[in-house]
């Protein structure tokens, strides 16, 4: 990319102001984050105010509640593995589907087919996956993995194939020339070629497992393994939520993901000189 | 030469359609099995032939609840859409510490729900009142979330304030499929910058302004865990979205069967809605 | 990036050939597992502690104690998994009604402890069957008790009696307000608080089987109801401003802020406002509902109680773990913690904060919530938030009485054939 040095201020001036409504709610989490049941009021001088004290007790509690480092294992285990089968399973798929659909009657009837299952409430499908996962073996964590995997194609699978309508046949029918195969010519070239669609399927991905309760309760529930936001679910009950040991909690759980994120959406911005081919 | 591709395509295609099939059509057929029973979620059950299906359409609480999902779903989606677009251009302009700004306006979507319930609730409460009454503002003294008349747009807000980061994710990404040269010639004339992005930029990211459609009307109208985190449905049942009755009534209450049905009803309409909707845009993409 | 392409997929090759290992658990041999899925997590830690005290007491068997939040979707997504937990602990609500009637559940009655329980809650947990169905298939543990928190420091400043019947109540409410203070605070945003007043006047103004005698066509909710619906939204008018914009736990902090006077709600709530203000001088009194005060009764439900499983491989040792639960230190040691009451019978030291409602528990008077009636999916609560905007008596009651049967439907039908039958 071309480094220009004139800053657009007037788009400038409108972020920062615009970045009001994400300071302010952060701003909340973080102090009530930190301070005790005991200073919780309900007037606004109350809650935006600093704590008595300052200190990292309630992380430190929040950490022991949920068991932190055993149930981030778990997080990042189904995260990571859900994001990685992702990408390879939904753009091959969504690769086929965008090169094909146009033509084929039968590629055409797959693509909405996969893609209507993004409108299946959850709900219908709870109960008989919790029967079935059980009855395959799969009611821990590889289950839930490949539930995700299942879950997120119809989302991915349309992504892929709208991005690939971006990308020329050209570029493939060059390769085919060389004597590539199908299967070769999509890892060597249209595989490279989608990383900027890599890292928003990625992210999107990974963002949705990452705060998801339903999936993880109903296949792992009682199984003694939490993910960071099932073991989350310790701080509320009917009668009763600990507020400051929860957002201490959230915020741990926030730092991972945020991290993945920026390291990913670098590669977005990347794709631009990848991607410049066109 | 031909040949060899449509096997390649085959073999891609037979095995992960073989897995959503397992893990997602057989679900949905079993669930569409229940739809016919009285199945509480546990215990023995009855089939019931269609009664759900009669009952569906004279329950008004369903009825109430799929206006409100849908006029929800409507606003919210233009308003998704329109925000993050600006912003997707913002942020993919000329700016300073624009890693900083990406990653900030990435916040609202990492936030769990007990944590953006419980801000809200506290800002359309305590603070928005307060600030009101100090304007004189009559009509926002009191928390817009209580009032039968706005809650729902409470919750539009909410909603909005979540998903614009990842639309704007799939903006940016969309934006960088668009020649370098068109932003130039976009941020050099400044005065006819709008015109140049609706006749250039624009059509290059038709693709991912569908995709964003169609995501956003699937997202909200599966609105559920901002109806939990701020209203519960309420006040006065007025904000009881279709997946807060289905998972409610149906998963955590012993309506299992009915709203399974519901569920199924739900799924059709969807469908039916945005193929349509897909279909429109994919042949507006052909045009172009 | 065909390396990294390879490497991918022999990533998530190796993922699928390590399922299998997943799925294994060892158990040592000669030891009995049992297992109880209990439903309150803000008991964990309770339990936790009994847990460790039977596995260190018992070499044959091994105790397991999962306090998982949303154990209702867990219990469910395990019942049709066909595993069923040894023990359950849940509250005695209409999932009670419901495990019952779908045989989920042993019949316990050969089990000694039974004789130890309060007579009182094995006859809310005998009402509670849809039919009646001979045995006993619960064994209460802790209840809970609805009322009236007030602020003691508040009352003695300024001279407040605690009420005795509807008019007092209603004058007191006149003098606080005249005082200066706030006589109420609601949390009625959320709409499950709504039932909180509701049910701790009913018990007072109307039968406990009312549900039961409506599904017999004996009565209407519109007559049975008619004198508590009237009488439950005249305290709306001694709330804050606009109820509805505020949730239970901005009541609660506002209650322990001395913002008002009297907080209705139950006994589960003092552990909150407590986290809040842990100075709060806060006792409770019966909510009275009736003319007189002979006729208040005292609403206290069975908030756990623990159940054997109709899979449950090992009653023998089920009945040891349930004997090492009910032993009263632990019982005492429960109700220190989530200041309940306890359903079994003894000397127990119940909190002072629950002093002027033990006398209704000593006698016996005391009456189930009506909304362990009530179908979960009918949402009576949000009915009565409606209710409470909307303030329209005549349709609120004619409603209930519409909707009632078709969320009954299956309950009133076993009913009938019931009734056939004998």
């Amino acid at each position: 990319m071309i480094e220009n040095k004139r800053t657009n201020w007037p788009v400038m001036i409108c972020l920062i102001l615009g970045l009001s409504t994400i300071i302010f709610p952060l701003y909340m989490t973080i102090m009530i984050a930190l301070k005790q049941p005991s200073e919780m009021t309900n007037s606004i001088g109350g809650i935006l105010s600093l704590p008595k004290s300052w200190s990292l007790d309630n992380f430190r509690e929040a950490m022991r509640i949920t068991d932190f480092w055993r149930s981030l294992l778990y997080s990042v285990l189904i995260t990571g593995a859900s994001v990685v089968l992702s990408i390879v399973l939904h753009s091959l798929l969504g690769y086929v589907l965008g090169r094909t659909k146009a033509k084929s009657k039968f590629y055409s009837f797959v693509y909405y087919f996969v893609v209507s299952g993004m409108f299946v409430p959850f709900a219908i499908l709870m109960m008989p996956l919790a029967k079935q996962t059980a009855q395959m073996y799969l009611a821990n964590w590889a289950g839930v993995i490949i539930l995700y995997v299942v879950f997120y194609m119809p989302m991915n699978t349309l992504l892929y194939t709208g991005y690939l309508v971006n990308i020329p046949v050209a570029l493939e029918e060059a390769s085919r020339v060389d004597g590539a195969t199908t299967w070769q010519t999509y890892w060597k070239i249209i595989f490279p070629i989608m990383k900027p669609m890599h890292a928003t399927v990625a992210i999107i991905t990974a963002l949705s497992v990452w705060n998801d309760v339903m999936m993880p309760l109903i296949i792992m529930g009682g199984s003694g393994a939490n993910t960071l936001p099932l073991a989350q679910l310790n701080f509320q009950s009917q009668f009763g939520t600990n507020y400051n040991l929860a957002f201490s909690s959230y915020l741990l759980a926030l730092i991972p993901i945020l991290i993945f994120y920026v390291i990913c959406q670098k590669r977005i911005i990347n794709g631009v000189v990848n991607g410049a081919v066109k | 030469m031909k040949n060899e591709r449509k096997r390649t395509y085959l073999l891609i295609t037979i095995p992960i359609l073989a897995l959503f099939i397992c893990f997602n059509t057989v679900p949905l057929i079993k669930g569409v099995i229940y739809s016919f029973t009285n199945y509480k979620g546990f215990g023995n059950y009855d089939y019931i032939g269609i009664q759900n299906y009669i009952d569906l359409f004279t329950d008004a609480r369903i009825g109430k609840s799929y206006l409100f999902t849908f006029k929800l779903a409507v606003v919210s989606t233009i308003v998704v859409n329109v925000l993050s677009l600006l912003l997707a251009l913002a942020l993919n302009s000329k700016i300073r510490a624009q890693g900083f700004f990406r990653a900030a306006y990435f916040l609202p979507n990492v936030l769990g729900a007990l944590v953006v319930g419980y801000i809200f609730n506290y800002l359309f409460t305590y603070i928005v009142p307060a600030v009101a009454d100090m304007m004189g503002a009559e009509s926002l003294s009191t928390s817009i979330l209580a009032k039968e008349s706005t809650a729902w747009v409470g919750i539009m807000i909410v909603c909005a304030w979540q998903a614009i980061a990842m639309n704007t994710i799939i903006y940016i990404s969309g934006l960088q499929t668009v020649p370098e040269d068109v932003y130039e010639a976009g941020a050099l004339d400044g005065a006819t910058g709008w015109k140049k992005f609706w006749k250039l930029t624009f059509p290059l990211i038709i693709p991912f302004f569908t995709i964003n459609m169609v995501l956003c009307v699937k997202n909200f109208l599966m609105v559920f865990d901002q109806v939990m985190a701020l209203t519960k449905g309420g006040p006065a049942q007025s904000t009881e979205s279709i997946s807060y009755l289905i998972y409610n009534n149906g998963m955590s209450g012993g309506q299992f069967g009915f709203q399974s049905a519901n569920a199924v009803m739900f799924f059709v309409l969807i469908v039916v809605v945005s193929v349509f909707q897909m279909k429109i845009s994919s042949k507006k993409e052909e045009q172009l | 990036m065909r390396k990294i392409a390879k490497s991918v997929i022999a990533f998530a090759c190796s993922l699928f050939l390590a399922i299998p290992l997943a799925g294994c658990s060892k158990t040592a041999e000669g030891v009995t597992e049992i297992e109880i899925v209990q439903y309150k997590p803000e008991a964990a830690a309770y339990f936790e502690k009994v847990e460790k005290a039977f596995n260190e007491q018992h070499k044959d068997i091994h105790l397991t104690i999962y306090s998982p939040n949303d154990a209702a979707t867990v219990l469910k997504t395990r019942f049709i998994r066909e595993d069923y937990p040894d023990i359950i602990g849940i509250g005695g609500d209409i999932n009670y009604s419901y495990y019952v009637d779908a045989g989920i559940l042993a019949d316990i009655s050969d089990y000694q402890g039974v004789k130890e329980i309060n007579p009182a809650y094995l006859a809310i947990d005998e009402a509670l069957k849809i039919v009646p169905v001979e045995g006993v298939y619960a064994l209460p543990y802790a209840a809970n008790a609805a009322g009236i928190l007030y602020n003691k420091d508040l009352f003695d400043q300024y001279g407040w009696e605690i009420p005795t019947n509807w008019e007092e109540l209603m004058s007191l409410c006149e003098e606080i307000q005249s005082d200066g203070v706030l006589p109420f605070y609601f949390g009625f945003k959320d709409i499950w608080t709504c039932l909180a007043p509701w049910n701790a006047m009913a018990v007072s103004l109307s039968d406990t089987d009312t549900a039961k005698q409506v599904n017999r066509g004996e009565t209407t909710f519109s007559k049975a109801y008619r004198e508590l619906a009237e009488k439950y939204i005249q305290i709306l008018d001694y709330g804050p401003k606009n109820p509805f914009a505020y949730n239970y736990n901005d009541a609660c902090t506002a209650f322990a802020r001395q913002e008002a006077a009297m907080f209705t709600i139950g006994s589960y709530a003092i552990p909150q406002i407590l986290s809040v203000n842990p100075d709060l001088n806060l006792d409770s009194f019966v909510l009275p509902a009736s003319e007189s005060s002979e006729g208040n009764v005292l609403n206290s439900g069975i908030d756990l109680q623990f159940y054997v499983t109709a899979e449950c491989k090992n009653r023998e040792a089920a009945y040891e773990v349930l004997d090492f639960l009910y032993q009263d230190e632990n019982i005492q040691d429960y109700i220190n913690e989530q200041t309940a009451i306890p359903c079994k019978s003894g000397e127990f030291e119940i909190s002072p904060k629950l002093n002027s409602m033990k006398p209704y528990i000593e006698e016996g008077r005391m009456a189930d919530f009506h909304d362990h009636y009530y179908p979960s999916e009918m949402a009576a609560d949000a009915l009565l938030q409606t209710y409470l905007i909307k303030k329209d008596t005549d349709q609120f009651l004619s409603n209930w009485d519409k909707i009632w049967p078709r969320y009954n439907r299956d309950i009133i039908r076993a009913m009938e054939k019931y009734e056939e039958e004998n």
